[in-house]
């Protein structure tokens, strides 16, 4: 097995796969992290802080919900979206790049041999 | 332990739920009205379906793959289920609906923060965790570490994650049972306890796999129920709902707003990171993705999860609202006193009965009962197998012992940890255990999270680092808990805490990074310039599935 792994370390197509996913998975992985720790301050902070006052003001005139339960709803959502865009791009595009790049080098380590 | 014997304990076991169960239901007719049967009679419905499958899954429980994987045979649907069914404890259901009834908006905090764990789990984790793995998560570390230390530690910290994790659904339990069913706070401990055994030690992953997946059709569909007749009773007006949430509560529009439950911002953002860390590093949760073909499976498996998931977290939005309606001004509901029966946990299963009668009382509180039984299931596999694979096989044994030894030390380790469970639930009857779910995720985001973080992305990990950052985490971690606000003011009685917050999550979680990040970059040994050196090879392997269990390789 061990060189095959080199052989895929090599294919400079293996680091562009890995470039374009890990690009991907951070860029999601920090608007998540993003989202929840401002849910977290504004209960934290409310209602000093700005970012943190509005979530208690009602969406409109004579209404009771909140901006808070709209953003709350709205990241619930967000974040199942976010998983299924992730799943789609993962299992068609990256992974068409990953079974190409591993059949070559299955293949070129078999001649080597 | 062979077949014969098998099929003869699994009968008696068969035997002894339905006499329980039985013998319960006859108590409860006698003493009790009708609103009882109903709840008993759907439940041993439950009982009846489970142990059908467990015997069925018995038979195709041979191997240790069998045992803790179901041998990957599930597939992305059935295993999104049950991680469903793993995730949602009765916490998600009574917890938050009790939170919100109570302190209005930030209840929704045990929504949004934790639901926040599964992109991050998909993002970061997942795959790579699918690739690597074979059986447990110390599987994944010990790759290119130490064994031993390895698997000491993490094998440590799952036993500490479960116990805590399992007292505090055993507790739960019997409060709720004695309260829905009417039965001895004892006799509902002894039935799970033997359901638990049943299910995990004849039927393994594949029993656990269909209970997890039952429970959470029930729980999906109750908690729809109960929505639809809150909406419905407002002509599906969601501003109507709140408008009258924002009537009853005592705190008025306050209830709408954040700010009512952590006390502090460090609390806040303490608890906000336990949530988030440690729940995207739960093993028994991490442990589904080996039951599974591949990566994409897992990934499918995920994607799955998080919507089933994300959409019961919508549901407590209106469920708990629903509650502080239908439940805070009704006099069925509240005691001598006023205040709700059976203390706040209580609200949405008396929201279910406001909405639907004795039917749907009974139907929720046998989903609750179902939920604590498939949850507890769920802990004590992973339980079993951090005992049988990694303490038995790999340390004990040093990876010499035979499939069929290790699958009868994983049954041992059911049944006694299904014994465990009874035993702590009735010591810890009546005693104040919310602060118990705290050690479960401080645990995991303290050592689970870190060490399989840095494991699969940082090159210069070595096991000195992991062993050094994992122990010092781990007892910083007890040591902030036990001297905190919690345990050392409110439980032992003293004046005041030595540590000032009830979250210590953020700073054991930093220590533990920390601790693990100085060891390895000073760790000249031999050994850890190794381990560094293996990186490359593992990290192919994590980005291509190439060599990973269970998987095709042409």
């Amino acid at each position: 097995m061990e060189h095959i792994y080199r052989e895929i370390h090599r294919d400079p197509r293996f680091h562009e796969l890995e470039r374009k996913r890990g690009r991907l998975s951070w860029l999601l992985a920090t608007i998540v992290t993003a989202n929840v720790m401002w849910y977290v301050f504004a209960t934290a902070f409310f209602p000093e802080a700005g970012f943190a006052r509005f979530w208690g003001t009602p969406i409109g005139e004579g209404m009771a919900t909140t901006w808070g339960i709209v953003i709350g709803l709205a990241q619930t959502i967000l974040f199942i979206v976010l998983v299924v865009y992730y799943i789609h791009r993962a299992n068609g595009e990256f992974d068409t790049l990953k079974d190409a790049i591993v059949a070559d080098a299955t293949r070129a380590a078999g001649d080597g041999k | 332990m062979n077949r014969p014997l098998l099929k003869a304990l699994l009968t008696a076991a068969l035997l002894i739920g339905m006499g329980a169960s039985l013998g319960a239901f006859a108590d409860a007719a006698g003493a009790l009205d009708g609103v009882n049967k109903k709840a008993i009679g759907m439940f041993f419905v439950f009982v009846v379906i489970s142990l059908g499958i467990t015997w069925w899954a018995a038979g195709r429980t041979k191997s240790t793959s069998d045992f803790y994987t179901a041998g990957g045979q599930i597939s992305g649907f059935q295993n999104g289920l049950a991680i469903t069914g793993d995730w949602c404890s009765s916490a998600a259901l009574m917890g938050i609906a009790a939170l919100i009834y109570t302190t209005g908006f930030d209840g929704l905090i045990y929504s949004v923060v934790p639901f926040g764990a599964w992109p991050l789990m998909m993002f970061l984790l997942a795959d790579r965790l699918r690739n690597l793995g074979k059986f447990t998560i110390a599987d994944i570390v010990s790759l290119r570490m130490a064994r031993v230390p390895i698997r000491s530690l993490i094998a440590s910290a799952g036993l500490a994650f479960v116990v805590g994790y399992l007292i505090v659904q055993m507790v739960g339990a019997g409060t709720l049972i004695s309260n829905l069913f009417g039965l001895q706070y004892e006799i509902a401990q002894v039935i799970i306890g033997v359901l638990i055994i049943v299910y995990v030690a004849f039927g393994g992953m594949i029993a656990t796999t269909y209970v997890q997946l039952i429970k959470a059709v029930l729980l999906l569909s109750g908690a729809t129920f109960i929505t639809v007749a809150v909406l419905a009773k407002f002509g599906f007006s969601i501003d109507g709902l709140y408008q009258a949430a924002v009537a009853n509560h005592p705190t008025k529009e306050a209830v709408m707003q954040p700010g009512g439950l952590l006390p502090d911002p460090i609390n806040a953002i303490s608890c906000g990171v336990m949530l988030l860390f440690g729940g995207a590093a739960m093993p028994h949760v991490l442990m589904r993705f080996f039951t599974v073909p591949d990566a994409k499976e897992a990934r499918r498996s995920v994607a799955w999860a998080a919507t089933f998931i994300g959409y019961f977290y919508v549901l407590t939005f209106f469920i708990g609202y629903g509650a502080v309606v239908f439940v805070m001004k009704d006099p069925h509901f509240l005691d001598a006193n006023g205040v709700i029966r059976g203390g706040a946990n209580m609200a949405a299963i008396h929201l279910a009965e406001a909405m639907g009668g004795d039917i749907l009382l009974g139907f929720i509180s046998a989903v609750a009962f179902a939920t604590i039984v498939a949850v507890v299931a769920g802990l004590t596999i992973a339980g079993a197998s951090a005992i049988s694979h990694d303490l038995y096989a790999n340390i004990l044994r040093h990876g010499k012992a035979s499939d069929a030894e290790v699958v009868k030390v994983s049954r041992y380790a059911a049944i006694g940890l299904g014994a465990l469970g009874v035993i702590l639930g009735i010591a810890f009857k009546e005693q104040n255990i919310a602060y118990l779910i705290v050690l479960p995720f401080t645990i995991s985001s303290t050592v689970f999270f870190p060490v399989l973080f840095l494991a699969m992305y940082w090159r210069r990990l070595t096991t000195s680092g992991i062993v050094a950052g994992g122990w010092i985490g781990l007892a910083s971690a007890v040591v902030m808990l036990v001297v905190g606000p919690t345990i050392w003011k409110d439980i032992l009685g003293n004046p005041a805490p030595l540590f000032p917050y009830k979250y210590p999550a953020l700073f054991s979680m930093t220590i533990s990074f920390a601790t693990m990040i100085v060891v390895s970059l000073l760790d000249r040994s031999e050994r850890g310039r190794k381990e560094v050196a293996a990186f490359e090879d593992q990290f192919v392997r994590s980005q291509t599935g190439l060599g990973a269990e269970g998987a095709t390789q042409h």
